[in-house]
């Protein structure tokens, strides 16, 4: 009965094109749920840094790098990127004592900045690549997202001076 | 923090990665956090109580040369049941893109994975050709660290994703209060006297032994004394032949040497050497050279400019010039105070690579993943980074 290998084999292929179908849309959806998660860890650790700023801001009387952390804590989504990259500028004139417990605190805010942003950014970068597929777009997968955004800012590292650093 | 490490090779055999994880791991202990290591071993092999076998290995040649990994649906079986009995707040994982059970673990994680790059790879055309199927195994990493400038490159331009560099450790403390081998370094004044050393396979080009040799050869005819001590796998009969017959009494051969004798070797020079021509993505030797408290004379790499700090931890000579490495040598040997200037700087040099310090600069790496998985943020005091 050659017909009943026609069904069979038609049933097979439905089947493996739904699987893919299936394990593709939870991909697509797990992806954006990370991204997302992982901006929301990016959003923690700039709040952290601006507020050892202005910590530190107010302990040197550093008036314009204090006007930077607000700037960068008050920024809305449009202005924030450039806001952050002020405030890192800022930063970078700071002359940094690894002694001292403030310095400490924003050099190693600054650290874990880079890393969350680092994190944030090749997670962003997987979700979207999922999400550009033709099959993807076509069938509308993850639509309940919006599209994962890069968030572009310099890279936040402070280096303190080699010669300064602590022996431990 | 509770966490799980994956090692792709046999612990049976001695190798970079493998020795990486040990010391890794023994320092997460030593900062108060409970470490489970995965590897593959053979089940009667005596293994550190952290470790967890996951059965035997087979030998699989692999970028260039041949490692003992483990692969299949039972070695699935043990990752899994590691996994799911381990409960572990973060996986780190090394070399997940080998067939092995790095990539095995990656598949079967549900929490946050941190992957370390230890190999350069720049056989790019298969990593293009699997790209779709690496994709997967990529996708499931939150955070990847390279362990060179080098191999961070590669994961740039190739595998199309950043790296959080962060240097091999060495362990510092291993190396305090070692003595040297019975009768070295022996003498070195002005003009007299003064020993070299060179860690390596002598017949790999890369390394560049006919360099040191050729500048040991004319400097030895200039001192009276000097001495060459060459550690590292290969012929003997095949070593001296490369040196004039009334000079091979001044060469000692130690052949392969454990970890220990190592560090005995690295204090018994006044001089190490390292000649390399290329290939050397991280230069791992010098930092241990530097933990020794050995003066290191090097080329001109990118590598090992960034370990020696620019030239100020060690002196270097441009790749190849055998006629600079002989001057450099020579007035090196007569000087022991700029010796002295440059191993102290290297002191502190090493200090940055020291295994505690190292192991931090993971844990912030392991904290990042954690945050970019559960969306918090962890506080310093939790993780044990301050």
């Amino acid at each position: 009965m050659p017909g009943m290998w026609w069904v069979v084999g038609a049933t097979v292929v439905v089947a493996l094109v739904a699987v893919y179908l299936v394990w593709t849309a939870g991909r697509v959806e797990r992806l954006q749920d990370r991204a997302q998660l992982a901006a929301r860890a990016l959003d923690a650790h700039l709040l952290r840094r601006a507020a050892a700023a202005a910590v530190l801001a107010e302990r040197r009387e550093g008036v314009e790098l204090y006007a930077a952390a607000r700037i960068a804590l008050d920024a809305g989504p449009e202005e924030r990127e450039a806001a952050e990259n002020d405030l890192t500028r800022q930063l970078r004139a700071v002359r940094l004592d690894p002694s001292d417990a403030d310095c400490e605190a924003i050099v190693a805010a600054s650290r874990r900045l880079a890393l969350a942003r680092q994190v944030h950014t090749d997670l962003v970068r997987d979700a979207r690549s999922a999400r550009g597929r033709p099959l993807v777009r076509l069938l509308r997968m993850g639509r309940g997202h919006t599209w994962p955004r890069y968030f572009d800012i310099d890279d936040p590292t402070l280096t303190v001076p080699a010669a300064d650093v602590p022996s431990r | 923090m509770r966490i799980g490490i994956v090692c792709p090779y046999s612990f049976d055999v001695p190798g970079g990665v493998q020795n990486h994880v040990m010391d890794l791991a023994e320092a997460l202990i030593g900062l108060g956090h409970e470490v489970s290591v995965l590897a593959p071993a053979d089940e009667d092999s005596p293994l550190p109580p952290y470790v967890v076998s996951a059965g035997r290995s087979v030998p699989l040649p692999y970028n260039g040369s041949v490692a003992r990994i483990a692969f299949g649906p039972v070695s699935t079986a043990r990752v899994r049941r590691w996994i799911t009995r381990g409960d572990f707040d973060v996986l780190h994982v090394h070399e997940p893109l080998a067939l092995s059970l790095s990539m095995l673990a990656v598949l079967s994680a549900r929490g946050p994975v941190v992957a370390t790059f230890h190999t350069a790879m720049t056989r790019s055309r298969m990593l293009a050709a699997a790209q779709g199927v690496l994709q997967i195994v990529l996708e499931r990493i939150t955070a990847r660290i390279a362990v060179s400038a080098l191999a961070r490159k590669v994961q740039v331009e190739h595998l199309d994703g950043g790296a959080v560099e962060v240097p091999n450790g060495v362990a510092v403390a291993k190396f305090a209060g070692i003595e040297p081998l019975p009768g070295w370094p022996g003498e070195c004044g002005p003009g007299t006297g003064g020993t070299l050393g060179f860690l390596g396979r002598f017949t790999e080009p890369r390394k560049g032994f006919p360099i040191l040799r050729d500048a040991f050869v004319e400097l030895a005819r200039q001192r009276t004394g000097l001495r060459l001590l060459v550690a590292g796998p290969g012929d003997p009969d095949d070593l001296f032949a490369r040196f004039p017959p009334d000079l091979r009494d001044r060469v000692t051969f130690l052949g392969l040497v454990s970890e220990p004798e190592k560090a005995r070797m690295l204090r018994s020079v006044h001089l190490y050497v390292a000649p390399n021509t290329g290939g050397e993505s991280f230069g791992m030797i010098l930092t241990e050279a530097l933990a020794a408290g050995t003066t290191v004379v090097a080329s001109d790499l990118d590598a090992f400019r960034r370990v020696l700090d620019g030239g100020r931890a060690g002196r270097l000579f441009p790749t190849g010039d055998a006629a600079t490495l002989h001057a450099t040598l020579s007035q090196l040997l007569d000087d022991p105070v700029q010796r002295a200037e440059l191993t102290a700087c290297g002191d502190q040099v090493v200090a940055n690579f020291d295994w505690p310090v190292v192991a931090r600069r993971v844990l912030e790496v392991y904290a990042a993943a954690i945050e970019a998985t559960d969306g918090r943020v962890i506080d310093q005091e939790w993780v044990g980074l301050t």
